[in-house]
């Protein structure tokens, strides 16, 4: 079992003298993430057709809990209720699609969670960041929003974009070097330590807590970057 | 020959120990770090149990924040060890 560990799957496409690689298990493992969050959600959008006078059943319930849960939680952290709403979407569902895909690593056979591949953090970190740009041109207008970049002098503009650089690789980074730690830790206790029984609590811990806090802090931090960056 | 066998020792030898400080010593600052939030939150609920969430969300926040020291500490070592 040892000699397989960290042999990936690679797709190579040569394009003139370098080459694209695409790491299958990640794409694979983040399709099947997106595919259980579509159906889960046509699933429930089925159960809440109902009036608005009758009982709630289990589906309204539940999608009740998770967004009020969401809103409570995310919403404010927004600047404004306006900002909330609109964002809330947003930062919604990059809180599930993180969340399941932290949560997929503890299926076997799917090369651990997409998460752990430096790339996909890296683009929704990447995301984040122009959003948040694109959020402050929306709410200030282009003049104010190129001034607020020269603000309080001039010469402090390339600070300006060394702390966005900064913040969008700690943001990704802190994601990866979580995952990829407790990857890595129940790799070597599966493989080398101790191979029953103490990888499921591992499993456990790692897999389905940790991936849950990360998931909620990566949002939040999402939250609190396009905020600051509205704000300044 | 030989000096050259020993000196290719010598440098992976140092890189286990690098990344084995890297992470020891690195690990030292943050959770001292995180011990200390825990601590004020804790106390915080303690006095105010009205603002707990309040308080647990810039507690797991502000851990988060300070945990990246770690994660970079848990990189480099990394890159000791498979890169370099």
């Amino acid at each position: 079992m040892d000699e397989h560990l960290g042999e990936r799957l690679v797709l190579n496409i040569p394009i003139g003298s370098f080459q694209l690689r695409f790491n299958l298990m990640t794409m694979i493992a983040s399709w099947v993430v997106i595919l259980i969050l579509v159906l889960l959600a046509l699933l429930l959008r089925r159960g809440l057709r109902q009036g608005i006078e009758e009982k709630p059943n289990r589906a309204q319930a539940l999608v009740d809990a998770v967004m009020g849960l969401l809103e409570n939680q995310f919403g404010a952290g927004f600047g404004s209720r306006q900002m909330a709403r609109e964002l809330l979407p947003f930062v919604g569902s990059l809180f599930l699609f993180v969340l399941f895909m932290n949560w997929i690593s503890v299926v076997p056979f799917l090369g651990g969670a997409p998460t752990e591949d430096l790339n996909v953090p890296l683009s929704l970190g990447i995301m984040v960041l122009v959003v948040s740009h694109l959020v402050a041109i929306r709410t200030h207008g282009v003049g104010e929003y190129v001034r607020g970049r020269f603000k309080p002098f001039a010469f402090l503009f390339p600070l300006h974009v060394m702390g966005d650089l900064g913040r969008t690789t700690s943001h990704s980074f802190r994601l990866f070097g979580n995952l990829f730690g407790g990857g890595i830790l129940i790799t070597v206790f599966s493989t080398a330590l101790v191979p029953l029984i103490v990888p499921v609590g591992l499993n456990l811990f790692f897999g389905l807590f940790a991936g849950l806090i990360q998931a909620f802090v990566f949002a939040m931090l999402a939250v609190i970057y396009i905020n600051a960056t509205v704000s300044n | 020959m030989a000096n050259q066998a020993v000196q290719s020792g010598l440098v992976q030898a140092m890189k286990y120990l690098g990344a084995a400080l890297c992470m020891a010593i690195g690990g030292v600052a943050p959770a001292f770090g995180e011990a200390q939030i825990v601590t004020r939150a804790i106390e915080g609920m303690a006095r105010q149990p009205e603002i707990e969430g309040a308080l647990f969300r810039a507690m797991i926040v502000g851990q988060s924040i300070l945990e990246t020291i770690a994660i970079y500490c848990l990189i480099v070592s990394i890159i000791l060890l498979l890169v370099v």
